[in-house]
């Protein structure tokens, strides 16, 4: 396929878009909008799938290799799952939330296929902008407030570093094409482009040292507008992340290091934050920063099998990490939430160990595919003392995840507080993320033949 | 057929899983007939096993990640058959041994079947990350079994039991991938023969990474704290499995990883190994003299025994190899028994504190008789399976040049340790009057007989006719001692 059919899955997100901003006017109304884009963006999904790699379009700032269908489908298929979740619960105002969340989606399946900086930097405004929005969608709570102007103001100036760095970048190479990067003379001024760029990308990426913004920015936020926003854009950020590494790191070896380093500081710093934390949404916070530490690594390797490694470990993190914050949203933001919650929901909570065994890496989930291949591709690359710090640190995520099993299962039930019901369709979406946890954990094989490494 | 003896009991789990509750109590039916079941089809496999040939039997090999060379590769040698058995086997029993579970007995047996699943699995998996998959596979249904039916402290086990496996086991993952990336296979029959090709100095590494996975499972000194508390809060069926079979899993993977693909790194770690179980020996048998309960005492005898399948393993002769066979099939039939017998006294007296208990052999005699037959097969009373694999594995470790003569003395003095605190520990439990808890108890019954009735058998079978066991693991021992030059 060439042209501009190439783009029918984001036009699909954007019909969505449109029926959620005019849903008083449409049938439905708001839980009309909200399934109405859950159903838009698994057409998207699908539509995605059954597209054959294309050309580069407007001439090459858009790349349609096999990495950037992987993203845009996955990015689809989360918000989706997402949709229908919130189309079941319904949180007040669920058009406004269905257009954010679509408008962040079309923002990141077009980060995916990012090749231009310009291009790239469009794309992240718009898929983090609405996710403002949805940080602080109660505006009556103030502490949620607080945490959305926070992620607000940092995200802002995080976008403005790199923003700052990547005119660098084409000051010294003068091309915004990431093909076309040739820092090999640059000295001091393309090392600057080089750190000012990545240091934006880290702070987007929550990775340490540049992750303080996400714990507070998630435990003020609603707990179902984090599942979105933690999750959804993680593996297109993954992509945007690779690309502009890999365009960069023939000719400025030197990000290799960079890289590395703030990978081993994600790690060991996200583990070890999270063993503490009483507020699921915090620990998933220290957690995320763990996981993009555990991708960096494997990108770090500056090969074709460590991209490829990373942006399929941002999808398997993002699958059982959706689900488990819907499930928080339904028992509660805090472990002692759980407790007692197996004998109300057995079936959930079962699906809540698969996803958490999946987080710590237990065979054969996705989660476990996603580390052998980036514990493969950073040994290969040499990391090997790296990769030894990176198994530790898995097993001390094991000590904070099995908190959350350990209260479901053995927990006493804190008596004035009130779950909410389950509903059909949320446990639907619940289920979906257990199954695909499973499910592409025993069929990783044609998922990561399908993923390619176009990235070189 | 493997792939059934594997997965059977994984159609067990899914029945108990779409059970009613109203209907639990039919899931011990559920987990005895698959069960019963899948020990029909490894009871066939044994049979129909060629004992001669030291060839992988039973394969089925098929692609399941192709993109990362991962195969669905299973079969068995003279070294996994008899495992596979054991696990069949054990498991029904613990099956049996559980029959009086009621709190959330669905949920319970799901869980017992799963362990299977990855128990055979780990005997039978030909490729690397199968193996590794069923390895971890074990980790999930033991916590839940000793986090939910264990004893006053079991949460607290039950977590230390999964960090501390967990912790070996990346170590393992890390040699799983390095092998790989060095050598193009994750096949463990392919990397048998490769593994000998990398420079020492690797082979060290992987060794000391495969080490660190396999020792604490076994579990060696200083890596089996998390044994005694694991053992001794599990219900009796775990315990039963956990030092059955679990424990097997450890020295498997040296017989069937660390010794064949690297036979340099061995080499120079098998100095350091015999050290090690040599004390393991000594250490677990001290330590057992030391315990006011049963169980901790059992537990603790289980470090010491599997000293000796490490002392065979370290001393790298065809005799020494057999010998840890033996101890490995041997432990798990006696220890798995004397497990057994001390639910059977928990469940009637409510205590495991030796002073409480006296006078078993007055009032209930038949426990009491099978507790000291146990004991006695244990602590290597020759004309019992005990005695084969001690035996072996020390002249093995005699006929070893890479072992200290010193070491195997003061092995040997383990073997008199053990009889030692077995021995005080059935005088004081099964002598004497009766306490007041024992005193009115009932004796074993039927079920109970039953249960026990299959160990005795194999425990008299292989101590008289040691041929029985070692005509299946001769020809893959032999085989591996000229691999790795012993």
């Amino acid at each position: 396929m060439t042209g501009y059919g190439l783009l029918i899955p984001e036009l699909l997100v954007l019909v969505g878009v449109a029926w959620a901003l005019f849903a008083s006017a449409l049938p439905g109304r708001d839980r009309g909008a909200a399934i109405a884009g859950a159903a838009l963006a698994a057409v998207a999904c699908a539509a995605v799938v059954v597209q054959p790699a294309g050309e580069a379009l407007f001439g090459g700032a858009l790349a349609f290799d096999s990495t950037a269908r992987f993203a845009r489908a996955g990015t689809a298929a989360l918000s989706a799952v997402w949709l229908l979740w919130t189309a079941a619960r319904g949180q007040g105002r669920t058009r406004e939330a269905t257009a954010l969340a679509l408008f962040a989606t079309l923002g990141a399946m077009l980060m995916s296929a990012a090749t231009d900086l310009v291009t790239l930097v469009l794309a992240i405004e718009l898929a983090t902008m609405p996710a403002y929005v949805l940080m602080g969608y109660r505006r009556e709570r103030v502490e949620g407030l607080e945490g959305a102007l926070k992620y607000f103001l940092l995200s802002l100036l995080t976008s403005l570093v790199m923003m700052y760095g990547l005119s660098f970048l084409y000051g010294v190479t003068g091309t915004t094409r990431m093909a076309g990067f040739d820092l090999s003379g640059a000295g001091v001024l393309g090392l600057l482009a080089v750190l000012l760029a990545f240091v934006g990308l880290f702070a987007k990426l929550s990775a340490a040292p540049f992750h303080y913004w996400a714990p507070d920015a998630y435990e003020g936020a609603e707990p179902w507008t984090v599942a979105f926003v933690s999750t959804a854009p993680k593996v297109a950020g993954a992509v945007a992340f690779v690309r502009l590494l890999a365009s960069v790191a023939a000719t400025a070896p030197v990000v290799s290091t960079i890289v590395l380093v703030a990978a081993v500081a994600s790690m060991v710093l996200g583990n070890l934050a999270a063993l503490t934390q009483t507020d699921v949404r915090r620990m998933m916070a220290y957690s995320g920063v763990a996981h993009t530490g555990y991708l960096m690594l494997a990108a770090a390797g500056a090969g074709a099998a460590g991209y490829a490694a990373a942006v399929f470990y941002a999808f398997a993190y993002a699958v059982p990490s959706l689900g488990m914050m819907l499930l928080v949203a339904e028992e509660g933001v805090l472990v002692e939430d759980f407790a007692g919650a197996f004998s109300r929901r057995p079936a959930a909570v079962w699906g809540a160990v698969v996803m958490l065994a999946s987080l710590i890496g237990i065979p054969p989930l996705v989660g476990f595919f996603g580390k052998l291949t980036l514990f493969q591709a950073a040994l290969g690359a040499g990391f090997a003392p790296w990769v030894v710090v990176a198994v530790l640190t898995s097993v001390v995520s094991a000590a904070y995840y099995l908190r959350i099993v350990r209260a479901s299962f053995f927990g006493e039930p804190v008596a004035e507080r009130a779950p909410l019901a389950p509903s059909v369709a949320g446990s639907v979406a619940v289920a979906m993320c257990v199954g695909a946890t499973l499910a592409l954990g025993l069929a990783a094989g044609p998922l990561l033949g399908w993923l390619g490494t176009a990235i070189r | 057929m493997l792939s059934w003896i594997v997965f059977l009991p994984l159609v067990g789990v899914l029945l108990c899983a779409v059970l009613p509750k109203s209907q639990a109590h039919l899931a011990k039916w559920i987990a005895l007939a698959t069960t019963a079941a899948d020990l029909v089809l490894a009871g066939i496999m044994i049979a129909s096993f060629d004992a001669a040939s030291a060839a992988m039997q039973f394969v089925t090999d098929v692609d399941w990640v192709p993109q990362a060379g991962i195969r669905y590769a299973l079969g068995v040698d003279g070294m996994s058959a008899p495992l596979v058995a054991l696990s069949a086997l054990l498991t029904m029993l613990a099956v049996l041994a559980s029959w009086k579970v009621d709190k959330k007995p669905a949920f319970y047996f799901a869980m017992l079947l799963l362990l299977q699943v990855g128990m055979n699995g780990v005997f039978a998996a030909l490729d690397f990350v199968l193996f590794y998959v069923f390895w971890e596979l074990v980790l999930v249904p033991m916590y839940f079994l000793i986090a939910q039916w264990g004893g006053p402290r079991r949460e607290y086990a039950a977590i230390k039991f999964f960090l501390y496996t967990l912790l070996g086991s990346v170590f393992m993952l890390i040699g799983i991938i390095a092998l790989r990336l060095q050598l193009g296979t994750f096949s463990l029959t392919e990397l048998a023969g490769l593994g000998a090709k990398l420079p020492s100095e690797v082979q060290w590494w992987l060794f000391a990474a495969f080490f660190l996975g396999f020792a604490v499972k076994v579990p060696v000194f200083p890596l089996h704290t998390w044994l005694p508390d694991a053992h001794v809060e599990a219900p009796t069926a775990g315990s039963v499995l956990l030092a059955g079979v679990l424990l097997k899993m450890g020295t498997y993977g040296f017989l069937r990883v660390s010794l064949p693909v690297l036979p340099e790194g061995f080499a120079s770690w098998q100095f350091a190994i015999a050290v090690i179980a040599v004390f393991s020996i000594v250490y677990g048998a001290a330590v057992s003299f030391a315990q006011t309960d049963v169980k901790k005492l059992v537990a603790y005898s289980s470090v010491s025994h599997m000293g000796f399948a490490m002392l065979g393993i370290a001393s790298g002769t065809a005799a020494g190899l057999n010998g840890a066979m033996a101890v490995n099939i041997s432990h798990g039939l006696t220890t798995g028994m004397l497990f057994l017998m001390i639910g059977m006294v928990y469940d009637r007296t409510h205590t495991r504190q030796i002073a409480d208990l006296s006078g078993l052999a007055n009032q209930v005699p038949v426990i009491a008789g099978l507790m000291a037959f146990a004991s006695f097969a244990s602590m290597g009373l020759p004309g019992l399976s005990g005695f084969v694999g001690e035996f072996l594995s020390l002249l093995g470790a005699w006929q070893s040049t890479g072992v200290a003569a010193w070491l195997v003395i003061v092995g040997v003095l383990g073997v008199l340790f053990g009889a030692a605190y077995m021995l005080w520990m059935l005088q004081r439990v099964v002598m004497g009057q009766p306490s007041h808890i024992v005193a009115d108890q009932p004796d074993a019954n039927l079920r109970e007989i039953v249960t026990v009735a299959p160990l005795v058998a194999l425990i008299v079978v292989i101590g008289l006719n040691w041929d029985a066991l070692l005509r299946f693991t001769d020809p893959a021992m032999t085989a591996l001692a000229k691999l790795v030059g012993g």
